[in-house]
């Protein structure tokens, strides 16, 4: 069984640019708080829109940070779990894919036919360089063990790709998927 | 499964293990409630650990105040400060100087622990935010293995050692002050006598009297660069300010000696910190910085302190040996210095040149600034910029206090490339320096004791004059806006020719954010005077004000006068007149957007304004040397557990000497830190005449230290380490009530 990164993050791309511009994003943010829209102890909203490529609005929460990420010049919801991951990677996989989809269809129904998420898509990361530095065999052990992971999740398998062989850079995979992960397995209330 | 601690064992200096491991044993008795809430607060600050807002376990959200329940519920980390509330951590870059290697650490740290985000301070340093506590001692030990210490990043302590970003590079200076600030960095760190200040501590080198740079008028302990000749030979020296700072109160440095040699730098400033130490306010925080201490005394009065404190300094070699280091250092550029040799130019080359490139002294070669928005960079920036600097030059980064980063020593034949290189990466635009270039602190954003948006308000701004950049008459292009939260000037908006500092004013039932302008301070000659404060408005007019102010002086400016000048023509009557219309306050209905702050959709509110952890905790020198022994008793307690009972034996024997020198130290500063010295004056001070002598036990407890000191047992098993650790335990106690007793009843 593989060891649980530290810290996973997902990311959910747009399928296309919307309307709505970075700025907009920041009130709906602080909304959530008051509302307590997504799942976590909601802590404060950041605005880094300002510098290119970046983490863009970031909704921090305690357990997991929610950003408008703007990486690699592609609008996505980026989930970031920092906190009380499971000790099983697949559970904790679950439990990511449960943030992001909730944060994703949550900002979908802000701006409904403008913000659309691709749901065939989700790249995630591995933000912990000690147990998962970015080389190439550590890479391939840990696509094959996530390839697994996310069959299992999804019914389905999705293909793999290494994002980045720059050792610095954070292991990271692009998956792929044939079909539309949002209505398979599990629902965001079932997997928190 | 190894850690972070084991993978870098061999890669970090032992002292700064050492000082990492303490820490990190106080993380733990602090969590487990035996470590005072204040005295950890002090020694975490001194780590550079520092709060952010909300810590204290609320937010108001625009609506309510809601509670922010922390997993780990009521442990704290200092006073109303819960444990796993989000953090900032400082990090200490010495005169801004950074290699490669160490931007791609801070990088890979950024996107790790923090949000990945890399935000540049107004004194050099780089700060992460959102961190949490329980990442930071493997957030350093992985600095620490790259040169970098947190190390009284922040605190009552000495803080970042900053510097002209131009030195040694510079057309101006005397000479490069780099070294100097290398050498006093490395000379003050974690020094003794750093250890019982009431306040924080800064000094600046400055390369020259003229520019702006070095800023050393604005600081503690300021070092300006000066040549003299003696003898047909030119001698390097320094003229030393002292005193200055800004803050509510902001002072002017005054000079305390024109010309100090490098052989009396050293001893001179350890003079001062003793003066300092010794003398300087502990209780009343808002005048405990030294800026107060210089002004009640005197210049006079407290130069013969430093005096005759200098002339009782004991011998160190250290104050000297440094010189050796000051011959030989030298700058490795990555390449051969070329004039420019009309290859092809990037379109808008020209512009960036203009603003961007300062030509070195060394034919062929130039900084060039990359200017950051808001001091920030993303963690991705970060390692495509180490790669731009080691294709180009190098190690040769440094960080600037406007927040910005330049590349020296960049071959002339280079710059269309790296000008196209930058722009790659976002960080090739025009107009360093300029108006745009706008100076902030964190503000509301992340700092407990902001009023008033100040990144909010400089993202807007900067978005506003961006636009409209190229139809901005060159005399405003120049000006320099900076932006301060509050009144505590962590923006320095004292010594901008347009400074705001934030504060509110109350409409109705509603508060209004306001920012208070502050006009015609002097960033030039060493920030050599303070602007005027002209009246406040609310945040939401300032544009209008920026264009109102910068509109008038280009219509009214006779030909050639500058900023500072025409604002002192036309006086702060005039001034506020111009202001008044701006002043007018709307109610929450005619107008809510004023009622809301810049890039923050929630009705504006002060409740969130916490106490801030700027002024440290003051606590006794004797509360953070104990609390050291008592974390390294916690170290061999775990290296017991992990059957380890030779460092066992260890950690316990240096934590009875860290006890006993913690009470010799009350008495008798100068010490040391050798065994038996330590072990003498105990044994002659507080055994001998039984002033150290409990109750019923008498000397008992102390002749465990004795004991021990006299040398390590033939078999180390596990009763053993058992035995002293209990002996340990028992000797620190001993040492707490010792101490109650003969000094009183200490803070903390
Ligand atoms: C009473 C509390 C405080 C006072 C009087 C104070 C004062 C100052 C002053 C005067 C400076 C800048 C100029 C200089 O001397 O070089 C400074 C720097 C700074 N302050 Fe504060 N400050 C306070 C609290 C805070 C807090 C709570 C924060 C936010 C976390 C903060 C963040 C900063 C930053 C980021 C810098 C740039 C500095 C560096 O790297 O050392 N300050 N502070
Ligand atoms: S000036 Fe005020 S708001 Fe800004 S960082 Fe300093 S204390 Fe905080």
């Amino acid at each position: 069984m593989q060891t649980v990164p530290k810290r996973l993050a997902m990311k959910l791309n747009l399928a296309r640019a919307p309307q709505l511009q970075p700025a907009d994003i920041v009130p709906i943010f602080q909304r959530w708080i008051q509302q307590r829209t997504v799942p976590g102890l909601l802590i404060d909203v950041i605005d880094y829109k300002h510098v290119p490529d970046g983490p863009g609005v970031v909704l921090v929460a305690d357990e997991a940070d929610y950003a408008w990420d703007l990486g690699a010049g592609q609008a996505g919801l980026r989930y970031i779990r920092k906190r009380a991951l499971p000790d099983d990677l697949s559970a904790a996989l679950r439990l990511c894919w449960a943030g992001a989809l909730a944060a994703a269809q949550a900002l979908e129904a802000e701006a409904p036919g403008d913000i659309v998420f691709d749901y065939q898509l989700v790249e995630i990361s591995y933000l912990d360089r000690l147990q998962y530095p970015n080389d190439r065999q550590v890479a391939a052990t840990a696509l094959a063990a996530l390839a697994t992971s996310l069959q299992e999740i999804f019914g389905t398998k999705l293909q793999l790709q290494r994002l980045h062989d720059d050792p610095r850079y954070l292991l990271a995979f692009h998956c792929v998927a044939g079909r539309s992960l949002a209505d398979s397995l599990p629902s965001p209330a079932r997997a928190d | 499964m190894t850690t972070w601690k084991e993978r870098l064992k061999d890669e970090i200096p032992l002292e700064m293990a050492k000082l990492i491991d303490t820490y990190e044993a106080q993380m733990s008795l602090r969590q487990q409630g035996k470590m005072d809430e204040k005295v950890f607060a002090e020694a975490r600050l001194r780590k550079g650990v520092y709060g952010q807002r909300y810590d204290n376990g609320q937010r108001h959200d625009g609506v309510r105040t809601q509670a922010l329940a922390y997993p780990s519920e009521d442990i704290v980390k200092g006073p109303d400060t819960l444990w796993d509330a989000p953090g900032m951590q400082r990090i200490k870059i010495p005169y801004g100087g950074l290699s490669a290697r160490q931007l791609d650490v801070l990088s890979e740290l950024a996107d790790e622990y923090a949000d990945g985000i890399l935000h540049i301070t107004t004194r050099q340093d780089i700060q992460l935010h959102y961190v949490h506590i329980d990442d930071t001692p493997d957030l350093m030990r992985r600095l620490a293995a790259v040169g970098i210490t947190t190390q009284e990043a922040c605190g009552n302590s000495v803080r970042n050692i900053t510097a002209c970003s131009l030195a040694g590079v510079c057309h101006d200076e005397a000479f490069d002050v780099s070294p100097y600030a290398d050498a006093m960095t490395q000379f003050l760190l974690a020094h003794d006598d750093v250890q019982d200040f009431g306040r924080k501590f800064k000094v600046a080198f400055s390369g020259c009297a003229g520019q702006a740079c070095g800023l050393v008028k604005m600081h503690d302990l300021g070092l300006l660069a000066q040549s003299r000749e003696v003898a047909g030979e030119l001698q390097r020296g320094f003229t030393v300010f002292v005193g200055g700072g800004l803050g509510t109160v902001p002072h002017q440095a005054k000079a305390l000696a024109d010309f100090v040699t490098p052989e009396q730098l050293l001893p001179l400033t350890q003079a001062i910190a003793r003066v300092f130490a010794r003398l300087g306010e502990k209780k009343n925080r808002n005048r405990a910085r030294l800026k107060f201490l210089v002004a009640k005394l005197g210049i006079d009065e407290f130069r013969s302190l430093v005096e005759a404190e200098l002339a009782a300094l004991p011998h160190d070699p250290r104050h000297t040996a440094y010189l050796d280091n000051v011959r030989d250092f030298v700058y490795e550029p990555a390449k051969a210095g070329l004039q420019l040799n009309g290859a092809p130019l990037p379109e808008g080359f020209d512009e960036w040149y203009r603003s961007n490139v300062y030509r070195q002294v060394q034919a062929g070669y130039s900084v060039v600034t990359l200017h950051t928005p808001l001091g920030d960079f993303t963690a991705q920036q970060g390692f495509q910029l180490a790669d731009i600097a080691r294709k180009y030059v190098g190690d040769n980064i440094r960080l600037t206090v406007e927040q910005n980063i330049v590349l020296r020593w960049v071959a002339d034949a280079d710059l269309p490339a790296l000008c196209r290189d930058l722009r790659k990466i976002g960080l090739g635009d025009a107009h360093a320096g300029s108006i745009v270039d706008i100076t902030t602190c964190p503000g509301t954003d992340t700092c407990k004791l902001g009023i008033a948006s100040s990144r909010g308000l400089t993202a807007e701004l900067r978005t506003r004059l961006i636009e409209r950049i190229n139809l901005l008459p060159d005399a405003v292009r120049e000006l320099k806006i900076k932006v301060s939260g509050c009144f505590n000037s962590c923006g320095q908006h004292h010594v901008a020719d347009i400074g705001f500092f934030g504060n509110s004013r109350r409409s109705g039932n509603h508060k209004l954010p306001h920012f208070q302008v502050v006009l015609g301070g002097q960033w030039q000659q060493n920030a050599g005077n303070y602007g005027l404060a002209v009246g406040a408005v609310p945040a939401k007019t300032v544009p209008a004000v920026l264009a109102a102010l910068t509109e008038r002086y280009v219509a009214e400016r006779a030909e050639d006068q500058n900023f500072q000048s025409w604002v002192k023509q036309l006086g702060r009557k005039e001034i506020k007149a111009m202001l008044k219309p701006f002043m007018q306050l709307p109610t929450f209905e005619d107008n809510p957007a004023f009622f809301s702050d810049w890039g923050d959709s929630r009705v504006y509110t002060i409740e969130d304004i916490g106490v801030g952890e700027c002024a440290g905790e003051v606590v006794s020198l004797f509360s953070m040397e104990i609390s050291k022994a008592e974390s390294t008793h916690f170290e061999a307690l775990l290296a017991l557990d992990d059957g380890d009972f030779r460092r066992a034996d260890e950690r316990a024997y240096r934590a009875m000497v860290l006890a006993a020198r913690a009470l010799v130290r009350t008495k008798y500063l100068d010490v040391g830190d050798d065994n038996d010295r330590i072990v003498n004056e105990f044994r002659e001070r507080f055994y001998d005449t039984e002033l150290v002598y409990d109750r019923f036990a008498k000397g008992k407890f102390a002749r465990y230290l004795f004991k021990r000191h006299a040398g390590q047992p033939s078999l180390l098993d596990e009763d053993y380490a058992h035995q002293i650790i209990d002996e340990t335990q028992l000797f620190i106690e001993n040492i707490h009530s010792a101490e109650q007793r003969i000094n009183g009843v200490i803070v903390a």
